[in-house]
């Protein structure tokens, strides 16, 4: 227990976030390349094509990780913006902008996808369905937050703390605006074919099996790169930090 | 001039404020070296330091407008420690007056926010003090650069305030205004009140001052 | 406090009041912007009759958003915001006074305006009442959530576009709810579903609005 403690304390200082991470880069990064590797080709070569769909559906297996991913980072996004805004950590803030435009290149590739999904499917790039609708509001979200972070460039830690509370202003709203177009979709149109359309294909675990592993892989590209980019917002706002001046004349 | 600015009420308590090892920053560095002071009542105390050293930063943090990075400030009031903001008053850069409201409007709102209602005679002999006699229906949009000032500092004399937290008050007052004002704050001196203030380029203000806080690079 | 929560009130009408082009300048640009409808779309009543409450709506939410950008940034300005943040006042309330002060100049105006945007759209007769409800719900959640935009950009120098970004993905879910009890009306079905809906956004908006402006007017300070 004390063990977990004490862990718990040093990743909430700077230096010793930067320094303990910096063991977990390079394994992440492996991770992450490992397993998108054998992903993909598990995915695109071997798992069956889909009875109804052939091998379009093969998309899948980057839209449907992107996709997740998307929603999960604009969770810590959320829960960090807190944990920050509350108790002014440091390294909750660092989080959160780190995470930020991953988040937004996630949602972006699960837009992109999808429209390249759309258009053997439903013969058009955009559906305004209920999925992609909500998953273009979450880009704005993102969009808000960074925009907010770098309009007050001049002094990072206003800056970071605004950008916490327009993150928990948009945790707040995220299960609104899904309610709101869930609700606005079923009452304009019809049910729209749902992109998971083979659904009950999926069940199938040679086509498990992929979406899984690239499921894993996305987690860990988000770690690896999520933490680059941390450990560099803590150097930078830091800088005049002694840790800074040990950690840079180190290397 | 009868400047009975006191409330006769807390005239007696003696208030001190403490600041210390204060620092205030801006993106993340400290602005100046740290400072202490510590200004009771009937005393006036002077900010000093080259451009960009963080005067206005420091009287907006004194203000409550603001916040320290590094020390702090204590306000100690025999009665309620909490009361900071019932007992000062912040004239900045950024004046305050509404341009399209009347001075008297202007007036009116600054003296009811604080929670104290003022009749309108009393609201015009304070514009009369500062020289704003007639202006009681003009636009503060209209008035000059000087009038404007003088119209925020108007609010010092309807508030019944202890201390005065001033930024730059001379700035844009003619010769009279500037004696005027001199005269004003030494007259709330001498009754009790303090004053907490920058005046860049005011010998006489310097010379009267208890405290002198000069602003250095940290 | 309730002394001072009217003074500020009152005295952001009487600002709003003196400068009239604040309150008709929202409602010049609904009608200038509803005039481009037909001239892009063709002047068939069928066609403007369908679109006619998606425009109404939309054309409010548009007219209002233009005068978020101001409900602090004046104050920050010209250094009145001190003199209520430093009032005692506590910060949510002098929050809900000033989106009330905004609500009563440039909400209401629009609410009264809409039945002229509605006729110009051929909007059915029987809508105009679900229109000026849905209206009259939304407005003030304009108003509520303006405030935070506009306390999170009050101190920067173009935070207009930034403030569209920030409010608009909150905004979203009231136009649904809002232009969606219009437009079941027209189709003919009850939009009661809708409107509590609606209902429900404002109250959201009222307790957690000024809650979040605050905070973002302290850091904002800081």
């Amino acid at each position: 227990m004390n063990k977990i403690v004490k862990f718990y304390h040093e990743m909430g200082s700077p230096p010793s976030f930067y320094r303990i991470t910096g063991y977990w880069l390079k394994p992440f990064f492996v991770l992450a390349l490992a397993l998108t590797v054998y992903g993909l080709i598990d995915g695109l070569f071997f798992a069956p094509p889909d009875y109804q769909q052939g091998d379009s559906y093969r998309i899948m297996f980057v839209h449907v990780p992107a996709a997740w991913m998307s929603l999960f980072i604009y969770a810590i996004i959320g829960v960090c913006g807190l944990i920050a805004f509350v108790w002014r950590m440091k390294v909750a803030e660092a989080v959160m902008m780190a995470s930020a435009p991953i988040g937004a290149l996630f949602t972006a590739l699960t837009l992109l996808t999808g429209m390249l999904w759309g258009k053997p499917m439903w013969g058009t790039y955009w559906d305004w369905d209920a999925r992609m609708t909500s998953e273009l509001i979450l880009l704005f979200l993102y969009i808000g937050v960074m925009g907010i972070y770098s309009a007050y460039d001049d002094d990072p830690r206003k800056a970071a703390r605004l950008a916490a509370l327009v993150a928990i202003i948009g945790l707040i709203n995220l299960p609104i605006i899904r309610y709101s177009v869930e609700w606005w979709t079923s009452i304009h149109q019809g049910a729209s074919i749902s992109l998971m359309g083979g659904n009950s294909g999926i069940k199938d675990w040679s086509m498990l099996r992929p979406l899984l592993v690239m499921a894993l892989a996305t987690k860990f590209y988000y770690l690896y790169s999520m933490l680059h980019r941390a450990r560099n917002y803590l150097l930078r706002t830091e800088q005049n930090k002694s840790w800074v001046m040990r950690q840079l004349t180190e290397q | 001039m009868s400047l009975n600015n006191l409330n006769p009420h807390t005239s007696l308590q003696s208030t001190i404020l403490h600041i210390s090892h204060a620092q205030c920053q801006k993106g993340g560095e400290p602005l100046f070296a740290p400072i202490n002071l510590r200004l009771e009542r009937g005393e006036m105390a002077v900010i000093s330091g080259r451009n960009g050293s963080g005067k206005t930063t420091l009287l907006e943090a004194v203000a409550g407008l603001g916040s320290f990075c590094e020390g702090g400030m204590e306000f100690d009031h025999p009665d309620s420690p909490d009361s900071w903001l019932q007992h000062s008053h912040y004239v900045g850069h950024f004046l305050g007056n509404k341009a399209s409201l009347t001075c008297l409007e202007n007036l009116n709102f600054a003296a009811t926010m604080n929670g104290s209602s003022s009749h309108e005679n009393q609201l015009s002999a304070a514009l009369d003090q500062v020289g704003l006699g007639g202006y009681e229906y003009h636009h503060a949009g209209d008035l000059s650069a000087g009038q404007k000032k003088r119209l925020a500092l108007s609010r010092l004399l309807i508030l019944n305030k202890t201390y005065w937290l001033l930024d730059e008050p001379f700035v844009n007052l003619d010769v009279a205004g500037c004696d005027w004002l001199f005269e004003c704050i030494s007259h709330h001196i001498n009754n009790g009140g303090a004053a907490l203030l920058t005046a860049h380029d005011n010998k006489r203000i310097h010379e009267k001052a208890d405290h002198l806080i000069h602003l250095e690079r940290p | 406090m309730g002394m001072k929560f009217w003074v500020l009130l009152q005295r952001d009408v009487l600002v709003a009041w003196r400068k009239k082009s604040n309150i008709y300048q929202p409602l010049v640009f609904q009608l200038l912007i509803v005039t481009m409808f037909p001239l892009g779309l063709g002047a068939g009543a069928q066609t403007l009759q369908k679109i006619a409450p998606a425009v109404v709506w939309i054309l409010a939410l548009i007219s209002t958003l233009i005068t978020l950008e101001n409900i602090f940034k004046d104050d920050y300005e010209d250094g009145s915001l001190g003199l209520y943040v430093l009032s005692g006042l506590p910060l949510p309330v002098a929050v809900l006074a000033k989106a009330g002060a905004h609500w009563l100049t440039t909400g209401l105006p629009v609410i009264l305006f809409a039945p002229v945007i509605a006729v110009l759209l051929h909007l059915p007769g029987y809508a105009y009442g679900v229109l000026m409800l849905s209206l009259l719900m939304a407005t003030p959640i304009f108003s509520l959530l303006g405030t935070v935009g506009s306390a999170l950009i009050m101190n920067l120098k173009n935070g207009g576009m930034l403030l569209s970004v920030l409010i608009m993905p909150l905004l979203a879910p009231v136009l649904i709810f809002g232009a969606g009890a219009v437009l079941e009306t027209t189709l003919g079905n009850n939009p009661n579903g809708h409107l509590a809906l609606l209902a429900g956004c404002f109250v959201l908006a009222l307790t957690l609005a000024p809650l979040a402006a605050a905070a973002a007017i302290k850091v904002n300070l800081e």
